[in-house]
């Protein structure tokens, strides 16, 4: 009998260490199905003897390789970075229901990252500079604790040239950096925003999205403008086992990609 | 109480002899005493069964849902994952009204968007045998309108002074009965004590809720911001009781165990509880229920409100084990009264 706890195959075929903690997989899945996804959406990845953890998709819609991006945290993902070309991933996805592009379409897009939320962005980033005729003003505000710390920085000249401003910020400088200091929402108020026309789309670790939401309401984005991408503990990805469960929504499922306005009323959301 | 012909009589022995055809075929669960209190336990004769009138202390649920359980077994030198889904027939013997409800709402959960097979192929091969019960001061299962069981069982047994009025809910419970068991259409006399009975049990609810059960979900929507979160959140020890004597608890935790050779292992589910102080941390450190009082609410709204506009139905049956289990005694009518007099006086 067929259980959705059954794994997919895939195979490791690059396995590159991206910063201190974080290491980028380029993975082919064996079933070539798992390929077909969206923007936000995840996998519930896994080694046996390890057990699985949701870990997004960075890789953009249509490529031909998964892409994941793991920080080095604890049991699982400290065993998923000894993995090196040709060796086996455990796939389960991919959950979620992730961003639609459509909706964003014609928009002026602010996305804000904070330290890995870049990870799940950058399939989001991806997919909307594959398309980039169709969106209007593409504005990337991210940070980290540190310049080092920053991911995905030797692409950041091919996104600023296929047409969006990438404003780079750090919690703490070091002698050699010369771009902004300061947490994210310091360089919200320097966005210019067309009040009736812009999305603002913010992925980063808990404690941010209160502040990058006031600071976006104060550039005048209502719960229908923003959208945000919720972490949760999940340990199934299917509905059931109840961790990642917020008011009646389960993130696995009906997330991790939220508009705001639906989350409304839900005091533990953000 | 329904109709007198929706019930035929089963005598003592005719019930022994039913138990005892059922063991040549099944695996039997039912009523036992267990260190004084009475439990679900296997059984191998019909003299072991104790038809109680009370709750058991836990639920039936971990003839479905087991404590822990394989999902699947993993080879890590073949890198290969097979899955376990383990099931044997089995009849579970006593389940209460209340037991029988929650049942059909964890039928709906595990059948629910992805089918979960570890537990629908357990609920196929069970027969599920119930029995009546007389309230203790917690149970207030009358108050949510679960005190009767309509659906949901194959064969239901009202136990009388001598013998018992069945009822059969199922082809499943029509063919057991058949085979197993002499009935007889019950005389006035034993319907009448019949009768007797049930208003007997009826009247004799103490515990109840003081709202009409549709009330309670946008009650509980009213609360977030109760002082009654952090009343009990004040007290509670965050043991995790109350999670795993529900019969609608579900939640559950997912980690692989590896054997000592170190190239075997399984993958194995667990319950888990939400009243537990790690269930919604994350990695980081980051607690999305950091509080004793966050998490009580948490699992309160579940039980009231959450998951109703899902299934369209509360998902606290009102057995009151959570309340009974607890060693701090926290209530669940309580709790949920103190809410519907706050909205009340607002
Ligand atoms: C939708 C989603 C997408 C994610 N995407 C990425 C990503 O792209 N890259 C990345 O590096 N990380 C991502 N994470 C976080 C990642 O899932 C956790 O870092 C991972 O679960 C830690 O597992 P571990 O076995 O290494 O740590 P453990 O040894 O299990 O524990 C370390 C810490 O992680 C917490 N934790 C345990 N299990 C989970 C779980 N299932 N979910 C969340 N926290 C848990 C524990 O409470 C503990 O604090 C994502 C999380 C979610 C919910
Ligand atoms: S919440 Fe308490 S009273 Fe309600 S079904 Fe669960 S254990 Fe029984
Ligand atoms: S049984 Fe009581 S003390 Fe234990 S977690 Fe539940 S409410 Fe808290
Ligand atoms: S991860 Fe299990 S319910 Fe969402």
């Amino acid at each position: 009998m067929e259980t959705p706890y059954q794994p997919i195959a895939g195979t490791v075929e690059r396995s590159i260490r991206v910063s201190e903690k974080e290491r980028l997989f380029s993975v082919i899945p064996s079933d070539p199905t798992l390929l077909k996804y969206r923007p936000g959406q995840f996998y519930m990845v896994g080694l046996p003897g390890y057990g699985e953890a949701p870990i997004s998709i960075t890789s953009g819609p249509g490529e031909a390789l998964i892409e994941l991006c793991v920080r080095a945290v604890g049991n699982l993902t400290n065993a998923l970075h000894s993995l090196r070309k040709g060796d086996k991933i455990w796939l389960r996805g991919p959950f979620g229901r992730g961003f639609d592009l459509e909706e964003l379409e014609g928009k002026d897009l602010v996305f804000v990252a904070g330290g890995i939320g870049i990870v799940p962005m950058r399939s989001l980033l991806k997919a909307v500079l594959g398309r980039r005729e169709k969106f209007g003003r593409l504005t990337l505000i991210y940070g980290s604790r540190s310049p080092d710390e920053l991911l995905f920085s030797e692409e950041m000249d091919g996104w600023r040239a296929a047409g969006m401003d990438v404003k780079l910020t750090v919690d703490r400088a070091e002698p050699l950096w010369k771009g902004n200091v300061g947490v994210v929402t310091t360089l919200i108020p320097k966005v210019e925003v067309a009040q009736k026309n812009t999305v603002g789309v913010i992925i980063g670790p808990p404690v941010m999205y209160r502040f990058v939401i006031l600071s976006l309401n104060a550039k005048g984005l209502g719960p229908e403008d923003i959208f945000v991408s919720l972490e949760r503990r999940m340990k199934c990805g299917l509905g059931k086992c109840g961790h990642c469960q917020i008011n009646s929504l389960y993130i696995c499922q009906c997330g991790p990609v939220f508009r705001m306005s639906e989350l409304k009323g839900m005091v533990e959301a953000i | 109480m329904g109709n007198v012909n929706d019930f035929k009589f089963l005598s003592e022995r005719g019930f022994q002899g039913l138990v005892k055809g059922l063991l040549k075929e099944l695996k039997v669960y039912g009523t036992i005493v267990k260190d004084g209190f009475p439990a679900f336990g296997e059984i191998s004769a019909p003299e072991e069964l104790v038809l109680s009138s009370t709750p058991t202390h836990l639920s039936a649920k971990e003839f479905f849902f087991p404590q822990r359980e394989v999902l699947l077994k993993f080879n890590i030198k073949t890198a290969a994952f097979s899955p376990v889904i383990e099931s044997v027939d089995q009849a579970i013997i006593g389940m209460h009204p209340c037991d029988i409800r929650a049942l059909s709402l964890m039928d709906r959960v595990f059948a629910a968007g992805t089918p979960d097979p570890n537990y629908l192929s357990r609920r196929s091969k069970t027969l599920i045998i119930g029995s009546d019960c007389m309230p203790d001061d917690y149970c207030f299962c009358k108050s949510l309108g679960n005190s009767e069981a309509e659906s949901g069982f194959d064969i239901f047994l009202h136990a009388l002074g001598k013998g018992f009025l069945v009822r059969t809910g199922s082809d499943k419970g029509r063919a057991a009965l058949l085979k197993y068991a002499k009935l007889r259409a019950p005389s006035t006399k034993e319907f009448r004590e019949f009768q007797g009975l049930c208003l007997k049990r009826d009247s004799s609810f103490k515990a109840k809720v003081d709202a009409p059960p549709a009330e309670l979900p946008s009650i509980y929507a009213k609360s977030d911001e109760s002082k009654v979160w952090q009343k009990i959140g004040a007290i509670c020890t965050g043991c995790g009781s109350c999670n795993n004597v529900c019969p609608t608890c579900y939640c559950f935790d997912v980690k692989d165990e590896v054997k000592a050779s170190l190239a075997e292992g399984e993958r194995v589910r667990n319950w888990d509880g939400c009243t537990l102080e790690d269930f919604a941390k994350v990695a980081g450190g980051h607690n999305f229920r950091k509080t004793r009082a966050e998490r009580l609410r948490h699992r309160f709204n579940r039980k009231f409100r959450y998951l109703s506009s899902t299934f369209d139905s509360l998902f606290c049956v009102g057995c009151g084990r959570c309340s009974r289990a607890c060693l701090v005694k926290i209530n669940i009518v309580e709790v949920t009264n103190e809410l519907v007099s706050e909205c009340h006086n607002k």
